[in-house]
């Protein structure tokens, strides 16, 4: 044991001197331009083809249209949020964002931390208590999800739709409950067959759990499952053309089965984002608050790909909604209990 | 499983270096080929993990629990168990520490020394029933720490889901008594998240060295690693060894994650997937030769890199991923000391280590 | 109700399929002697390079057959390491993981243009119904519709059932893990049967990882393999290192996801959490081991590197 022991003092010590010579390096640089922003990714990574890659859409969209310096940190792991979001606020970038929920804890800390800088966070309204220089970005996915429900509900010829969530929790349970309030307004006499994968990336489960449900009759899946969903497009992709068909979520998935996908429900975080930043850029923005983007807002709608195979009349039907929503003349529900209240009405 | 000491026995202080630096040699070669400057690249690791006051604290923070998981499996490694159940242990210590210091209402300090308990508890209770089984029922350690890895990871998502949070996708922060935090040393490095933990883990290293080496009792654990026949023959009990040991390293393990939950989130949340810490103690047990002082020394250079390489992607636009490759080939280099037999240095010694 | 077993059965066979080719991989290698935690990281590698090589050549075939090379591949460090250079069997495959989820996901992110996933694989590999066979009830749309590397599961099983008890190699590859000395004694390499064993693991657990990748799913990402690797290790275990245990090992943890699966369809998860229904294949393995399994004897030379002429 001695001998390894010495060995590996001696070597941690010729790190440590390594790295010091490599030291005095390009620390606490002001970044470029005259409005930069920075943006930490949760842990599904820059490209996750979700709320991280559209984010990341709407600060490129900044970078060509306001002309503002961006850059983008991922996060590996949870522990990694705080020391992210550190390493932005240091280079003074003028805004901060964190995508997702998962951050919203780190985001107070270093909000706190930093008074001085501005943040945003996507995806959590921070329970309610914003910090002053922090602006909280949520989306109404139940408005979407009610599109997509009415959307499956007009479309079954079964009478029988299902859902595939990710892991249980109260955004993507506001997926699941949208999407039944639509399917039930739209036709109460479809049933919705619910399931959780507890999971954001076994596409295998998301197979199965699609596979069990067209079996079982259904026609039409909507998911809210991340990497699971992709279970879904695998699964629908093998059947008969024109009788199952899965729906999409964040972004318009058609791509990925192009004569199965009815629908995608879109969520333009990229347009929240891109809103917000050129506000702060004319000085007419003003943090500390929550910013819902819903229908009515642009916030969610559903895929520009969705005339392909969505029947005219149904889509009519479904803009008509569209209008009582966005008029405030229907309020979709967002939680179980809601959605009970709003089935009774 | 045998116990892992040949890694490090013929390896000299210049065998060793040299394997680490071709470990990042062979990552320096991948950036080179896919078109990185690794030059910036490693230098951007190294500043960025140790050059300002908040990074030196973050990357010493990034160490702490590395060397508790990494305790966790050297000491099971003794008593010749593996134990890659490690990381459903450190879930297991994060969770029960954050309904410590979330439900019971006590005084500072003790409460976080009750939930720092509770946590190392948690975590060799769930040490316990892969030892258990193993010994009475002879079940391999491995496959049953395997399940209970995914059994934590989805009770933790229950309890946070539906008792712990209210229906919300993480738990509240947990009460100021309960922290590990001490505000004078954070402010000192800038306001990085190091903790009371990284005391705890050096402390547990300590233990560690005293429990194996100096008692009785772990003369008895070595020797059932060593072989449990004869320890079985010279009258200690086997099952009581092998139970024993999965405990402590659950033990171990548990703290880790009592560690990262009081000290450095301060609450826990909804998880996708694994955390890998657990895993990272497997490598770290392994790179440290199983001794207290190695797996230390290991966390260090884990803990730097892994930190650091973070930042590699942002200053130099690295993928992270090439510090894994660097990992798995600084690993495969000490174990099979290849440059041990680039220097023609054979001094290998027959039959396999004697001091177990 | 029918359905319903039908669905089920089909579950089952979809989940255990890479677990068997995995474990079968494992197999080879360790009753040679060589332990192989490695499984994850060579089922990594083998469904990335089944994508990369599916999307690069448009045959998936092909795509499985470079899967396979890229598995041998990476398993030779692993071979080199664990038996030329006797270093621990479990560190080079604690090694081998790494190695491969860095790998992969690191080559993903360069040839991709920094993206989390590989594009997705368009002429993929899809089911194929046996005549006649598939029209049985139950068991036909899920035994006999099955994509595939079901089939090739299967094959391999019954192929290394054969092998390892009927044939010469067989008895040599059993002899080098059980006996070493006494196998060289008799005139039998134990590093090329060792050599072999473990490429072989390689091929077949790079195998399973395609599986995952170009047949049920449809592209690459770090979360693809994401434990299998870990699963199928169990499921060796489980399986007492014979080839129809790891069958009916794979097969059992398969059913108890299935269960949880359907179980989900019919409201279960009104009494239930769905996290809690998702922990039952974990605890009924657990309960199946300490309860009807029980002890479990590795092959006796597994995990030590053979010295010749030492004991």
């Amino acid at each position: 044991m001695k001998r390894m022991s010495w060995a590996s003092l001696l070597l941690a010590c010729c790190v440590f001197l390594l790295s010091a010579c490599a030291g005095g390096g390009n620390v606490n640089q002001k970044a470029k331009g005259d409005f930069s922003a920075g943006m930490v990714t949760d842990t599904g990574g820059l490209n996750d083809e979700s709320f991280n890659q559209i984010t990341y859409a709407g600060l490129k969209r900044a970078q060509k249209e306001l002309g503002i310096d961006i850059k983008a940190l991922e996060s590996k792991r949870d522990e990694d949020y705080v020391p992210n979001l550190t390493k932005f606020a240091r280079e003074n970038r003028d805004m901060i964002w964190g995508v997702g929920f998962k951050i919203e804890k780190a985001i107070a800390d270093v909000a706190n931390q930093f008074p001085n800088a501005q943040f945003g966070i996507v995806d959590s309204d921070m329970g309610g208590k914003i910090p002053k220089n922090v602006t909280a970005v949520t989306f109404k996915e139940e408005e979407g999800s009610f599109l997509m429900g009415m959307i499956a509900a007009l479309s079954t010829k079964t009478g029988k739709v299902g859902f595939i969530g990710g892991i249980s929790s109260p955004l993507i349970k506001k997926f699941e409950v949208g999407y039944r309030a639509g399917v039930h307004a739209a036709n109460p006499k479809v049933k919705v067959q619910v399931a959780y994968a507890e999971s954001f990336n076994d596409a295998t489960k998301g197979r199965s759990l699609a596979k069990a449900m067209y079996d079982g009759g259904a026609d039409i899946i909507y998911h809210a499952a991340g990497g699971v969903g992709k279970g879904l497009f695998d699964e629908v992709k093998t059947r008969e053309k024109g009788k199952y068909w899965a729906i999409g979520v964040d972004m318009d998935q058609s791509r990925l089965a192009p004569d199965h996908t009815l629908s995608s429900m879109v969520k333009r975080v990229d347009v929240a984002v891109f809103n917000v930043m050129k506000a702060q850029q004319q000085k007419k923005h003003k943090a500390g608050k929550l910013l819902q983007f819903g229908l009515k807002e642009n916030g969610v709608d559903y895929a520009s790909t969705t005339t392909k195979h969505v029947k005219p009349d149904v889509l009519k039907r479904v803009d008509e909604f569209k209008q009582r929503v966005v008029n405030k003349e229907l309020i979709v529900p967002a939680t179980e209990a809601d959605l009970k209240q709003f089935m009774q009405s | 499983m045998k116990v892992l000491s040949r890694i490090n026995s013929q390896s000299t202080f210049i065998t060793s270096l040299l394997s680490i630096l071709l470990g990042m040699l062979i990552g320096a070669i991948m950036m080179v080929v896919a078109g990185y400057d690794p030059i910036a690249a490693y230098n951007a690791l190294f500043v960025s993990a140790l050059v300002q006051p908040y990074d030196l604290g973050e990357t010493l923070r990034t160490i702490t629990p590395l060397i508790l998981t990494g305790l966790a499996v050297a000491l099971a490694f003794r008593t010749g168990l593996f134990n890659i159940g490690v990381e459903g242990q450190f879930i297991v210590g994060q969770l029960v520490a954050i309904i410590v210091g979330l439900k019971l209402n006590l005084p500072p300090v003790l409460h976080a020394v009750v939930a720092v308990i509770a946590g190392g508890l948690a975590g060799a209770v769930w040490g316990l029933v892969p030892g258990l089984l193993k010994a009475t029922r002879g079940v391999h350690e491995v496959i049953i720490s395997i399940m209970m890895n995914f059994i934590a990871l989805y009770l933790s998502n229950a309890l946070v889901f539906h008792w712990m949070s209210n229906g919300a996708d993480s738990t509240p922060k947990i009460m100021d008594s309960a922290s590990l935090r001490i505000d004078a040393v954070s402010q000192m490095f800038g306001g990085a998240r190091l903790h009371f933990g990284l005391i705890l883990a050096i402390l547990a290293a300590f233990v560690m060295y005293v429990l194996v080496w100096r008692t009785r009792l772990g003369y008895e654990l070595r020797a059932v690693g060593h072989n449990p026949l004869a320890a079985e023959y010279a009258g200690m009990s086997v099952k009581r060894n092998i139970i024993l040991s999965m405990m402590f390293s659950g033990t171990f393990a548990g703290l880790a994650g009592a560690g990262e939950a009081l000290g450095t989130s301060g609450y826990l949340a909804i998880q996708p997937a694994f955390t890998g810490i657990g895993f990272d103690g497997i490598a770290v047990a392994l790179l440290g030769a199983s001794t207290p002082l190695g797996v230390v020394l290991a966390s260090v250079l884990f803990g730097i890199l892994t930190y650091g390489g973070g930042n590699m992607q942002f200053e130099a636009g690295v993928p992270f991923e090439v510090i894994r490759v660097v990992f798995a080939a600084i690993i495969l280099f000490v174990a099979a000391n290849v440059t041990g037999r680039l220097l023609g240095k054979f001094s290998r010694n027959k039959g396999g280590d004697k001091r177990a | 109700m029918l359905d319903t077993l039908t669905n089920i059965l089909s579950t089952t066979v979809i989940y255990a399929t890479p677990l068997i080719l995995a474990g079968m991989g494992g197999l080879y290698s360790e009753r040679s002697g060589v332990v192989n935690i490695g499984l994850e990281g060579l089922m990594t590698i083998g469904a990335f390079t089944a994508v990369v090589s599916t999307l690069t050549t448009g045959s998936p075939w092909l795509g499985l057959l470079f899967a396979v090379l890229a598995g041998v591949l990476l398993a030779l460090p692993h071979a080199v390491a664990s038996i030329t250079f006797k270093a621990d069997q479990v560190v080079s495959g604690v090694a081998i993981n790494f190695l491969a989820l860095g790998l992969s996901v690191y080559l993903v992110k360069h040839l991709y243009d920094g993206a989390g996933q590989t594009p997705v694989v368009e002429n993929k590999l899809n089911a194929i119904a046996i005549p006649f066979l598939s029209d049985i009830p139950v068991i036909g749309p899920s035994l006999f519709k099955a994509l595939p590397t079901t089939y090739i599961a299967i094959l391999v099983v019954l192929i290394s059932y054969y092998l390892l008890t009927r044939t010469t190699f067989g008895m040599r590859l059993r002899a080098v893990g059980e006996h070493p000395h006494a196998a060289e004694t008799a005139g039998v390499s134990v590093v090329k049967m060792r050599y072999v064993a473990v490429l072989i693991s390689g091929a077949l657990a790079a195998l399973g990882g395609a599986g995952l990748s170009i047949a049920i799913g449809s592209e690459f990402n770090q979360g693809t393999v994401a434990g299998q690797g870990f699963i199928a290790l169990a499921a060796l275990i489980f399986g007492k290192w014979r080839p129809f245990g790891v069958l009916g090992a794979a097969t059992f943890f398969g059913f108890a996801v299935a269960l949880t699966l359907t179980g989900q369809l019919f409201n279960v998860t009104k009494y239930v959490p769905s996290e809690v229904l998702s922990m039952l294949p974990y605890v009924l393995t657990i309960l199946a081991l300490a309860g009807f399994v029980g002890r479990a004897e590795a092959p006796a030379a597994v995990g030590k590197p053979y010295e010749k002429g030492s004991r």
